[in-house]
């Protein structure tokens, strides 16, 4: 576990505020298909705003949000930005879309106030997600955020809610033979 | 502490808990929806996850899609049957054996004052018609099959103190419906996302029926839980049906809440919210003489013998306009066979109503008695969001059970004041 990468450094990615899940993040197929496959949803990844984003951004790269990120609890979205390797930082985002994220694995903060104001899209940021830094090195910006909760690191850690009852349930079968 | 709060502290263990603290409560139940259970079971099964934690603590509940309008929900009931069987589930409401989820188990006593619950579906809020809570896990309900628990972080509270007494002929659903727009309108404010919303004031008028109307329309506007502090009379009830002890639990006085807010309820009108959401709620006057299609009345929110009496009463003697079909879900077995003893049944039927089976009716994704498209609908569903239940250009109308059944006989949009 120690080797978990809570610290992302890479591109950002920035959008505005009231970013719905369905067509904002993904198309609304992707969700009604109830398609859940990453390599289904990655060329679809923020396909109505910006086409074949899913070309350009690189393992690292971090999405900085307005507020209301992501209404609809939805997780498509979410599973696309675990298997790219994607951080997400918003200003705000409905309960039901964090706990999606988490569930789905995502380096995720949440209330970071003012975070949209602090960067633009292609400036260099790295974000700490266990401490909760923000840094925009373009700009030479440093901002303290609430960092992922410690409950709640084991499930990202794991890649997820998939991932954390698929070691509970390997813990249990060891412990029962 | 609020109530919420201290409820999530007592079940967690733990001597007080304040929002944004995560934990993982001990569930007085688990409840799995019929129409979720068989990607659980599939999920669990992958993992080799054979065995429930908590099995004895497991509701399955059909009333999603009960009477099985395809081959598919057949199917579907068929593995969860096997499902149940295999998970060693007792507490196995089939078809025909309970009802709507969100209302029998506090009509019969299983679920009490003080208890929480995870549900996989979000109208578990309704458990707070009789002062416990039930909390919507979606897809991790698996987890809490397999693990017995999941992760909850403590939600803020918003306190809605309602004053004064409804009018006769206004409902507790009205109350709701009026409460979204005025927060639509902003001439209240309050971020809704993730809160408990506590109702406090004068609250003895509204009886479990009221209660569970009263926490249907802030679900629809991001409440995650709702809790009507239990009267005398809700105790009674619970003590009457009660298959164990419980303990009600109320808000300290000096509870923190996030917003506190003040509802005038005096002169409240009869609200019927406008098509796209329930936030578009007007006094049933602006919209008067609408020409409607379909009826319904049901749902988690106006499901109980309360509502369906009040129905009653207005239908009783009368027939449906010629342009409209109604139809009607009871919310529970029990108060099916109420309806036929106390001859109630009669009066729906002899209206030309058509009775469905105890469950969400057309409110669940349209398995049963949809609209077409630019049909014109007038019902109590949870929420009128384009496409609720059929086609997403029809015209979805909401009101209390009074003004839908007033509108079925009329043919139109009808305050039941006013009906001759």
């Amino acid at each position: 576990m120690s080797e978990f990468q809570w610290v992302l450094k890479g591109r950002c990615y920035k959008l505005g505020h009231d970013v719905w899940h369905a067509g904002g993040v993904v198309p609304s197929w992707i969700i009604t298909g109830r398609h859940f496959d990453p390599k289904d949803i990655i060329p679809h990844l923020f396909e109505e705003t910006d086409p074949g984003f899913h070309t350009r951004c690189k393992p690292g790269d971090i999405i900085v949000t307005g507020k209301n990120f992501g209404m609809g609890p939805k997780m498509n979205g979410y599973i696309a930005m675990q298997a790219l390797g994607l951080g997400l930082v918003c200003e705000s985002m409905p309960f039901l879309a964090y706990r999606a994220a988490i569930g789905c694995g995502v380096r995720v903060m949440t209330d970071c106030v003012n975070a949209t104001d602090l960067c633009d899209t292609g400036d260099e940021i790295e974000v700490n997600f266990r401490d909760g830094f923000f840094i925009n090195h373009t700009r030479d910006i440093r901002r303290e955020y609430p960092p992922i909760p410690d409950a709640l690191m084991e499930i990202v850690e794991l890649g997820g809610n998939a991932g954390w009852l698929q070691q509970w349930q390997a813990k249990r079968a060891t412990a029962v033979s | 502490m609020t109530a919420v709060e201290k409820v999530l502290a007592a079940k967690s263990g733990r001597n007080s808990v304040k929002p944004g603290d995560v934990v993982s409560p001990d569930p007085d139940y688990i409840m799995i929806h019929d129409g979720v259970v068989m990607a659980a079971k599939r999920e669990l099964d992958a993992l080799g996850i054979t065995r429930l934690a908590t099995p004895d603590k497991v509701m399955m509940v059909t009333d999603h899609d009960v009477i099985y309008g395809s081959a598919r929900a057949a199917e579907r009931g068929a593995f969860n049957r096997k499902a149940a069987a295999q998970w060693g589930v007792k507490n196995f409401f089939d078809v025909g054996r309970g009802g709507h989820g969100h209302i029998f188990p506090m009509e019969s006593g299983l679920l009490l004052p003080g208890m929480f619950y995870f549900d996989n579906d979000r109208h578990a809020t309704n458990a707070g018609a009789i002062g416990a809570f039930g909390f919507r896990m979606g897809t991790e309900i698996s987890r809490v099959l397999a693990t017995g628990t999941n992760w909850v972080m403590v939600p803020k509270t918003v306190r809605l103190t309602l004053k004064g007494r409804l009018q006769s002929g206004v409902h507790a659903r009205d109350v709701g419906f009026h409460f979204a727009a005025m927060l639509k309108q902003e001439k209240l404010s309050a971020d809704l996302d993730y809160r408990v919303l506590e109702y406090a004031g004068d609250l003895e008028q509204f009886d479990l029926a009221s209660r569970a109307a009263l926490c249907s329309t802030p679900t629809e506007i991001r409440a995650y839980g709702v809790f009507v502090p239990p009267s005398q009379a809700i105790i009674e009830h619970a003590r009457a049906r009660g298959q164990r002890l419980f303990t009600a639990v109320y808000s300290d006085a000096d509870a923190a809440y996030d917003a506190d807010l003040m509802l005038d309820i005096s002169r409240l009108e009869p609200q019927v919210s406008l098509p796209g959401s329930v936030e578009n709620a007007v006094d049933v006057s602006k919209v008067e003489g609408t020409v409607i299609d379909h009826a319904f009345i049901g749902s988690c929110g106006s499901g109980m013998w309360e509502d369906l009496v009040t129905a009653a009463s207005i239908l009783k003697g009368r027939r449906l306009a010629p342009n409209v079909r109604l139809f009607v879900a009871p919310g529970s077995e029990t108060t099916n066979r109420r309806l036929a003893s106390e001859g109630l049944l009669g009066i729906f039927i002899e209206a030309g109503a058509v009775m469905l089976p105890p469950g969400c009716g057309p409110c669940n994704d349209a398995v049963i008695g949809p609209v077409h498209s630019g049909e014109v609908s007038m019902s109590t569903a949870t929420n009128n969001n384009a496409g609720r239940f059929g086609a997403k250009d029809a015209q979805l109308y909401l009101g209390s059970p009074a003004t839908v059944a007033a509108s079925a006989v009329a043919g139109k949009i009808t305050d039941a004041r006013k009906l001759n």
